[in-house]
């Protein structure tokens, strides 16, 4: 619609377009270009780990700046995101309202982390039969009748469980460590054990992964709930780089 | 008339680089090389170089040879880890092994690792990364214990613990979560041993045993399969097939005396 | 970049029908792209009926969504008919279930091992778009070319003319089934970490798993 009372009902001069009023047909215009789909991410976020132990299971993750990739859906669900970030907050969003849903239809049942992580999948495997998929990578971990529970799912649909999972450059890195000392030790790994699991690989992946800062967030999802740490650091030694004198 | 024939002037020929690029757009699949998927690592302890590696080489999801030597001889004093095109790391390797031994005897000393690195990443550079080879060199020379990286488009590193090949992630997260300042002999081969089998047991290109290298001052050990971490279990069955399963279509029967000339004509 | 709907998750399986029982074998390792383990045991075969298992090696994220489908219109057919589906029946079923998608395939290489109305052994192997035969034994996925020339000579006693045939004990199968996996392990980087063995007989189904190499 032209804005312009002057130019109405006049013939249109997009030679001489005084005002800027004619749209620049070179550059993308969202009310004139056909619907398009995500293509790539925009914004992105690194690698999330989780593994289970003794009695909960546990994610943790390199945060994008101050921006928070742990969300807790319901009381023993926590949701961890890497890749695009926009996608994550529709997801987020969508998970809110079937919660919201949920607790005020008030029959007694609620959705547990099996039943999230079903949801979350058949959405993600939908989105990518449409061509339009949400470009993302999630780890849903939390607690149900008595066990921890991991499970991930990617932009493609694909799905699978494990007593370890990782996501980014975190399915090169931090799945030797993670496996070496999670597998076949699910019953074993103390709290403390884990908690200095999280952040040995943290720290292996803040030397080694480019795009991660040194900034962690640790979720701990026990019978007793969700546990969501502070901003966390791990420290660091860089003291090899004195002695390094030059490439030959 | 005779011809003047024109002998190469050696180094590599692109001569159909251009067409191979052509008939490649047009669909045509070019034979893939051996890539040795691999892990490789090195690290130096208190008083020497430990140099590790994988043992398994693949053509695509497929593995071309469960148990190769990936640490190869460079010098007495001098050992290489390669990771790569299987042929370019082997022929790098020999080339470059063939002009220190010469070098040796023009100069009379022992080769440095420097010397090493020197040579290969000069004639890498000159390839433009079209030799893809990874090396890890390690040795033992007159300046102490060396360990140094060479990229394929001829970039070097020098670190106290260096990785190459596809397993390299999985190999670098154990040694940067382990790693210390002048770690004893068996404490670097332990370490050493965990890293090749993080990538060994993660990785898919990488696989089988642990192969081992340690150089010290005028000694070099190298042990083959130091660890096994995969044998394969004995078959279910025997799969011995009975004289006689082979068809025979036709029977041609040639009559052979002792002391037959050789026919030379 | 551009968005493309497909990965490959490797993954073998093999199927051999008996006399009177069927025998349907795959790893549980899902590897990713660039020389990923996602992890190791993800089972990629799944019990259908009493009488019937579906292995489907390719694309996970279909193998799996090509269950929900299958397992569901299983379901509605025993509500219409009160009977559970025949193992022939589902067979051709399935192939309209993936020629359903032409266009847009499931990518999965499909294997039914199962007992027919009679209670004879039978597979059935598919391609992705829906195209399906009645075999004796078959084997598909990333090892598939390894094994199944193993099992063209030692079920179907390919290539040995003076062989007298008999009909394959279970026992020998499945020292078969195990042995084309312990090799296709060997040689092949996307099958490993555990074997599942699913038994069909006149009893039902029964599991069994083994270790298969992790490297």
């Amino acid at each position: 619609m032209d804005h312009f009372p002057n130019y109405w009902g006049m013939p249109p001069q997009e030679s001489f377009d005084r005002y800027n009023i004619f749209q620049d047909k070179t550059k993308n215009n969202a009310i004139s270009d056909p619907t398009t789909n995500t293509k790539q991410p925009i914004v992105t976020g690194t690698s999330v780990i989780a593994f289970k132990y003794k009695d909960a299971s546990f994610g943790s993750l390199a945060r994008y700046r101050e921006v928070e990739r742990l969300y807790p859906v319901g009381e023993y669900t926590v949701l961890a995101s890497s890749g695009d970030f926009s996608d994550f907050q529709y997801v987020k969003h969508t998970l809110d309202k079937i919660m919201t849903k949920e607790y005020y239809t008030n029959d007694g049942h609620i959705l547990g982390t099996p039943h999230i992580y079903e949801y979350l999948s058949q959405v993600m495997y939908h989105r990518r039969s449409k061509l339009n998929p949400l470009w993302n990578a999630f780890v849903v971990g939390g607690y149900h009748n008595g066990e921890g529970y991991l499970g991930y799912v990617n932009l493609l649909g694909t799905t699978f469980q494990a007593s370890t999972i990782t996501t980014g450059i975190g399915m090169y890195m931090a799945s030797p460590l993670l496996r070496k000392a999670v597998e076949g030790h699910e019953d074993t790994l103390t709290e403390a054990e884990a908690v200095d699991l999280v952040e040995q690989v943290m720290r292996v992946l803040y030397y080694r992964d480019s795009q991660s800062i040194n900034r962690y967030q640790r979720a701990k999802i026990t019978a007793q709930g969700v546990e969501i740490s502070p901003l966390l650091s791990a420290p660091t030694d860089w003291s090899i780089g004195k002695d390094l004198r030059g490439y030959q | 008339m005779t011809q003047r024939l024109e002998l190469p002037k050696g180094g590599f020929n692109f001569e159909n680089y251009q067409r191979n690029v052509a008939l490649e757009q047009q669909g045509l699949k070019l034979p893939t090389p051996t890539k040795t998927g691999t892990t490789v690592v090195g690290i130096i302890f208190k008083d020497g170089v430990v140099l590790g590696a994988d043992t398994r080489s693949t053509a695509g999801s497929i593995v071309q040879d469960k148990n190769c030597d990936k640490i190869r001889y460079m010098a007495p004093n001098v050992y290489c880890c390669g990771a790569g095109t299987a042929a370019d790391t082997q022929f790098t390797n020999s080339l470059i092994c063939s002009q220190l031994e010469l070098h040796r005897l023009a100069t009379g000393r022992e080769t440095r690792v420097c010397t090493a690195l020197t040579l290969v990443k000069q004639m890498l550079f000159k390839y433009q990364g079209h030799v893809s080879a990874a090396l890890i060199l390690g040795g033992y020379d007159v300046t102490g214990p060396r360990l140094l990286a060479v990229a394929p488009h001829g970039s070097t590193d020098k670190l106290p613990y260096l990785v190459m090949g596809s397993g390299s992630y999985a190999a670098i997260a154990i040694l940067e979560n382990r790693w210390k300042k002048d770690l004893e002999r068996q404490e670097a081969i332990d370490l050493v041993q965990e890293a090749i089998e993080a990538g060994i047991f993660n990785d898919l290109g990488s696989g089988s045993d642990v192969n081992i290298t340690i150089i010290e001052k005028g000694k070099v050990d190298n042990i083959k399969g130091y660890a096994r971490p995969n044998r394969r279990e004995p078959k279910c069955r025997s799969y011995k097939f009975a004289r006689g399963s082979t068809a025979t279509l036709n029977l041609s029967a040639v009559t052979v005396t002792e002391g037959d000339a050789m026919d030379t004509s | 970049m551009s968005f493309y709907p497909y990965t490959d998750n490797g993954g073998s399986a093999l199927a051999i029908a008996g006399e009177d029982y069927c025998l349907l074998a795959s790893d549980t390792r899902q590897s990713g792209e660039d020389y990923k383990i996602h992890a190791g045991y993800v089972p990629k075969a799944f019990k259908l009926t009493d009488s019937c298992v579906y292995a489907g090696v390719g694309f996970s994220a279909d193998g799996v969504a090509l269950v929900k489908r299958v397992r569901q219109s299983i379901e509605w057919y025993r509500h219409a008919h009160e009977k559970t589906m025949s193992t022939p029946a589902l067979a051709q079923m399935i192939a309209t279930v993936l020629y359903s998608k032409r266009f847009f395939p499931y990518y999965v290489g499909t294997i039914l091992g199962g007992l027919d109305e009679n209670g004879r052994g039978v597979v059935y192997s598919f391609d992705p778009v829906g195209s399906f035969e009645a075999e004796l034994h078959k084997a598909v996925g990333s090892g598939a070319e390894l094994i199944q020339p193993f099992l063209d000579n030692q079920v179907n006693l390919k290539f040995l003319p003076e062989v007298e045939r008999t009909p394959l004990p279970l026992d020998v199968a499945l020292q078969i089934a195990k042995d084309a996996f312990t090799s296709a392990a060997e040689r092949d980087t996307k099958t490993g970490d555990y074997l599942e063995i699913f038994i069909i007989d006149r009893e039902g189904v029964n599991v069994e798993r083994f270790d298969l190499k992790r490297d």
